[in-house]
């Protein structure tokens, strides 16, 4: 875990209302693995850091993807390059891709992008096929931005590819991934147990001392997203339990 | 910068604050050359699984949380953490909480002589089930009553962690000082609700959370110095510290020592920054210890 002073470097729009903006950390570019996330605070801004996943990683940079979904969001869009950032990371427990397997199936919703990237990157070099199942509502909140073998478009109006949930346009695989609003998680888990997903929760510290980000597991109790997740196998968590309208929630 | 807080000697005025540094095994990144000491997340005697999320909500310059002491419960602590600070160079306090006398007495009873345990902080912020919820903090026997219990348990220091949640906090703080406390803990969290505007219901499961931050700081700096002027025994401030400026205004007001909290959330190095930045101050004001700090603390 590192703590950074990260100049911005670059912010490309990649759908409606969504971003990525692009930062120096060379110490977390080089030991991120897929589903891990950064924490960034900003001065002057909120109290607390906000939790990103990391989208990609590219000589020394790290990128994030966000829409402005409350105050601070905005605020962070608003940043110009060379502007600073206090990055800490990389943090928590990201996708454990096992080698072996033939093919995987990446299933992103809306902001749920964010972990696709570095898993497809770290899939291919495992020898995967990979395909990406990309939902959204419409055609232009589909992140523009995808990889894979193949990549399966699904809009709920139907302006774009399948017409219909992400989870609905998935063809089974080895290996299921998915990260998107709790409640497409949740049917990912109806249909695939063993799926790996990667869960949203409010975070306090992100470092797994204040227990704010609780998840609900299927077998009592609960656990920190911030560092036993924030990805989970789909049936471990109780599923009813776990918020799934948080205020910052997109729904799929 | 050592100093003296209720007959022991700590390395440095700052301490790490009660439920914000875990069991002092989480955070690598914090400098632990500037730990006065530590307080240890709430603990109860039997293992809590905490309450149901949301648990956290930022609010201006603050943050509300509603954990539930989610917990390891006594032997759970004894077993995995215990044995690591008994090596560790800063004292570590528990803070301890129960439904009742007896169950604050018992984990007195069974963490006292344990290697690794330095003393107590009795959170007295918990709902007593045998007298019908009232909170021990709000009633001077009570309050009284808990701290007694532990007190006649244990040579450790014992220290009270007071509730701004009263409208005399002097009242309580001479309380507990007459049952044997050594020192206050001044102050915990102040309750607090926030709304979700599109759910129309409270923003927190458990509906009311306790709000820490910046955002109660002139408060807590207030009730600790009105908890100072009541009372012989040192007060330990607490409230919203994320700068040596905030920790000093606690000291000059009347407290022996501090603890950080919320602010190791946003800053793993917000210790360090607070006390090297004690001893700047009072270097470049030409002290040479805090004990040379002037304090206003007038005595009517």
């Amino acid at each position: 875990m590192f703590l950074l002073d990260a100049p911005v470097t670059a912010k490309r729009q990649v759908a409606r209302d969504m971003f990525v903006i692009a930062m120096d950390a060379p110490e977390i570019a080089t030991s991120v693995r897929a589903g891990q996330f950064v924490n960034l605070g900003w001065s002057p801004g909120p109290l607390l850091r906000r939790p990103f996943s990391v989208y990609r990683v590219d000589h020394g940079r790290i990128e994030i993807v966000l829409k402005a979904v409350g105050d601070g969001t905005a605020q962070l869009l608003a940043m110009r390059v060379g502007d600073r950032l206090s990055c800490v990371g990389p943090l928590g427990h990201g996708f454990d891709l096992m080698s072996g397997l033939r093919s995987v199936v990446l299933i992103s919703g809306g902001l749920g992008v964010a972990p696709m990237p570095l898993a497809a990157r770290e899939a291919k070099s495992l020898g995967m096929r990979v395909t990406w199942v990309h939902g959204a509502r419409t055609r232009d909140e589909l992140c523009s931005e995808a990889e894979g073998s193949d990549v399966i478009w699904a809009t709920d109006d139907g302006s774009k590819g399948f017409a219909g949930t992400a989870v609905a346009a998935a063809p089974d695989a080895d290996l299921v991934l998915a990260c998107g609003p709790n409640r497409m998680l949740s049917a990912v888990a109806g249909r695939w147990p063993e799926a790996l997903v990667a869960v949203e929760t409010y975070m306090g510290c992100g470092t797994g001392v204040c227990l704010g980000c609780a998840v609900p597991l299927r077998g009592g109790g609960y656990d920190r997203a911030c560092k036993e997740g924030p990805v989970y196998r789909a049936a471990d968590i109780d599923w009813a339990s776990l918020p799934s309208d948080l205020a910052y929630a997109v729904t799929p | 910068m050592s100093v003296v807080v209720g007959g022991m000697r700590l390395r440095g005025p700052v301490l790490a604050a009660s439920g914000t540094f875990g069991y002092g095994t989480e955070v690598p990144l914090l400098e632990r050359r500037a730990l006065g000491g530590m307080v240890s997340k709430g603990i109860f005697l039997r293992p809590r699984k905490g309450t149901a999320p949301p648990r956290i909500a930022e609010t201006p310059s603050g943050m509300l949380n509603a954990i539930g002491l989610q917990g390891p419960g006594v032997e759970g602590l004894i077993r995995d953490y215990t044995p690591q600070w008994a090596g560790w160079d800063f004292p570590v306090f528990v803070n301890i909480n129960g439904e009742s006398v007896s169950e604050y007495r018992e984990l007195a009873g069974r963490l006292d002589g344990v290697p690794g345990v330095a003393g107590f902080e009795i959170n007295i912020s918990c709902p007593n089930v045998e007298q019908g919820g009232l909170y021990f903090g709000n009633d001077p026997r009570a309050a009284a009553a808990v701290t007694e219990a532990v007190r006649k348990r244990t040579r450790l220091p014992v220290w009270v962690k007071l509730t701004p949640m009263v409208s005399d906090i002097g009242v309580i703080a001479r309380a507990v000082e007459a049952a044997g406390a050594d020192a206050l803990c001044a102050v915990n969290t102040f309750v607090g609700m926030s709304i979700d505007l599109n759910a129309y219901k409270p923003r927190l499961s458990f509906r009311t959370g306790g709000l820490s931050g910046p955002a109660i700081r002139p408060l807590a700096v207030h009730l600790a110095h009105q908890a100072a002027r009541a009372v012989r025994i040192p007060v330990i401030g607490i409230g919203g510290i994320t700068r040596a400026e905030d920790a000093l205004e606690f000291l000059v007001a009347g407290c022996a020592a501090v603890q950080v909290g919320t602010a190791t959330f946003v800053n793993p190095r917000a210790i360090a920054e607070v006390h090297d930045g004690i001893a700047d101050f009072l270097r470049a004001k030409g002290f040479t210890s805090l004990a040379e700090l002037p304090r206003y603390l007038p005595r009517d």
